[in-house]
């Protein structure tokens, strides 16, 4: 790829990706100021300044990122400003947890990783998503076939029907 | 590698691990996190209640509003504009003021705009009074810390807390005791009754509750007059016993759920909003049960109701409690009306043509009156104000 050909988002493509990532992104903004409804306000600010601004991106693949990290900063320039100083009991950890990478890092991808397991089991068959719901939760076979009462086997047919779904689909889910 | 990169490969590398049922997952090639932040990584995704807490945020989450929202931002771009006007005005104006003050040294004769005789408007800030059921008061403001038996208080938020042995026999043989907070113009509190049910007061309100709710009965508080944001622990929680608001012309019953009650002495109407969940309205022998995002105007002259509908501007009416103040196409006076409220101020309007301007006008409740007023000025929408002492006069 030309380094220097960028890609500028279609509408679609646009709207593709708020649809991927707006319910992660809110809740990664609310992991910073602890308010589901500034979070909204914080995550829609942040799409509209990317379309106005058609953001081009260099690489499909840095896209996540780059919202990831909007977010993120306009999280914390409102936790810096000054309205939010009067009202810093409300957040969760202390600022200088939020600011660090590691935080921003380590809660990205639980909320990505979430995201990604529950389009996952979406694609599935019911049965087939409560056993590897329950197999995901550490769930051994036989806790799983006691749990759904069923058989060990029927547990193992499930995974196996799951996992030749998931592999089809894992294109669509964005897993490569 | 920027760290921003890494969130989808290792978030991918978890999810194939996990589906595909690997009893070691190798985040090794991952050096910027420690072994804790893997763990505690592994375990926030596969925990059930954390899980479920997701799903539960998720789930207040308004995705099709969001995108609503941003295509039509383009529309609202020119809204948007007039708002930086706003701002920039603000600086434009406070620049002009201090060339005015700049020249009048040398030259007084030009001194002829925004007179300041003595500004004693403050901006408001976290205040309230305490009544406890004794009749005696208790003053809560911001730095100061209060505590009583199963009270607290940090001087922005009231906690009530239930009693360790919450024996209900004794509590209905014992007459229940209410608390009463009082706000004053120029103040905001917050409370947190004992049932976990958190209310937000708007300046010149008042609230009265009990100290404990005896659980036998419906939960009841009395909105005596003033404005009010309620965040109500569900009914679930508490022997579905019901949440009931009180006020001189109507009673709201819920179950669960986040609405906000306009109730001023000097306003003719009654405004319940309906931010989230459903409350029924009862005023007279009428009932009237309320949507998200509807706003139950009672006019209490002649008693005539009338239902907005899907309100587009919910977070607009209720913005107050988040330090903001937010008017869409609101005349001046009404928006001069809720201001003296916040800035505990007096407003004449001695050039009557302007009354009934129509404003849209966001800004932080921590601006000061001049800041604003200035803005409005520079936009030509008055000609000039003048304050003195806690009277603030458009001309």
């Amino acid at each position: 790829m030309d380094q220097n050909k960028t890609h500028e988002l279609t509408m679609k493509e646009f709207e593709n990706i708020f649809n991927r990532l707006y319910e992660s992104l809110c809740l990664i903004a609310n992991k910073y100021v602890n308010d589901l409804d500034l979070s909204e306000d914080i995550v829609q600010d942040v799409f509209i300044k990317a379309w106005e601004n058609k953001v081009p991106f260099k690489n499909k693949n840095k896209i996540e990122g780059f919202f990831y990290t909007a977010v993120k900063n306009k999280s914390l320039d409102f936790l810096r400003s000054k309205y939010a100083k009067d009202v810093e009991t409300y957040s969760s950890e202390g600022l200088e947890t939020l600011q660090t990478e590691r935080y921003f890092l380590r809660e990205s991808v639980i909320i990505e990783t979430s995201s990604l397991v529950e389009r996952a089991l979406e694609l599935l068959p019911d049965k087939c998503a409560e056993a590897m719901r329950l197999s995901i939760e550490s769930y051994t076979n036989k806790e799983i076939a006691d749990e759904m009462d069923i058989s060990v086997n029927t547990v193992k047919d499930h995974k196996k029907v799951a996992y030749k779904k998931l592999r089809k689909m894992s294109g669509y889910l964005g897993i490569t | 590698m920027d760290n921003s990169d890494k969130i989808k490969p290792l978030s991918e590398k978890i999810v194939t691990s996990l589906l595909k049922d690997e009893t070691s997952i190798d985040l090794d090639t991952f050096n910027t996190l420690t072994e804790d932040d893997k763990k505690h990584i592994l375990f926030s995704v596969t925990n059930k209640n954390k899980r479920e807490e997701r799903l539960q945020l998720k789930n207040k989450l308004n995705k099709q509003k969001a995108w609503k929202a941003i295509i039509d931002s383009e529309k609202q771009s020119n809204t948007k504009r007039k708002m930086i006007y706003w701002y920039s005005g603000i600086a434009a104006s406070i620049i002009l003021l201090l060339s005015i003050t700049f020249f009048s040294n040398k030259n007084d004769e030009l001194i002829n705009t925004a007179i300041v005789a003595k500004n004693n408007i403050e901006i408001g800030t976290d205040k309230a009074i305490l009544t406890l059921e004794d009749g005696s008061e208790v003053r809560l403001e911001k730095g100061q810390i209060y505590q009583a038996n199963n009270i607290t208080s940090n001087g922005e938020e009231i906690i009530y807390l239930l009693t360790e042995q919450a024996d209900h026999t004794e509590a209905i043989t014992n007459e229940i005791a209410y608390n009463t907070l009082t706000v004053p113009r120029g103040g905001q509190f917050q409370l947190k009754l004992s049932d976990g049910t958190k209310v937000w007061l708007n300046s010149e309100s008042q609230l009265k509750y009990p100290v404990e709710f005896n659980g036998l009965e419906a939960r009841k508080v009395e909105l005596v007059y003033g404005e009010a944001y309620f965040d109500v622990s569900s009914s679930t929680l508490h022997n579905g016993m019901k949440f009931k608001v009180y006020n001189q012309s109507q009673e709201i019953e819920v179950l669960g759920t986040e609405f906000n009650i306009k109730a001023y002495k000097d306003e003719t109407n009654i405004y319940t909003t309906l931010v989230e969940g459903k409350v029924v309205v009862n005023y007279q022998d009428k009932k009237q049960s309320l949507e998200p995002n509807q706003q139950l105007n009672l006019n209490i002259q002649n008693n005539n109701i009338s239902i907005i509908t899907k309100i587009d501007n919910t977070y607009k009416e209720v913005s107050w409690k988040k330090g903001e103040f937010n008017f869409k196409n609101k005349t001046l006076k009404g928006i001069m009306k809720t201001l003296s409220r916040w800035y505990d101020m007096e407003v004449i309007f001695e050039n009557k043509d302007v009354e009934d301007k129509i404003f849209t006008i966001s800004f932080q409740k921590s601006f000061s009156i001049e800041e604003i007023l200035s803005s409005i000025k520079y936009a030509n929408s008055i000609n000039d104000y003048y304050i003195n002492g806690k009277t603030l006069t458009i001309k």
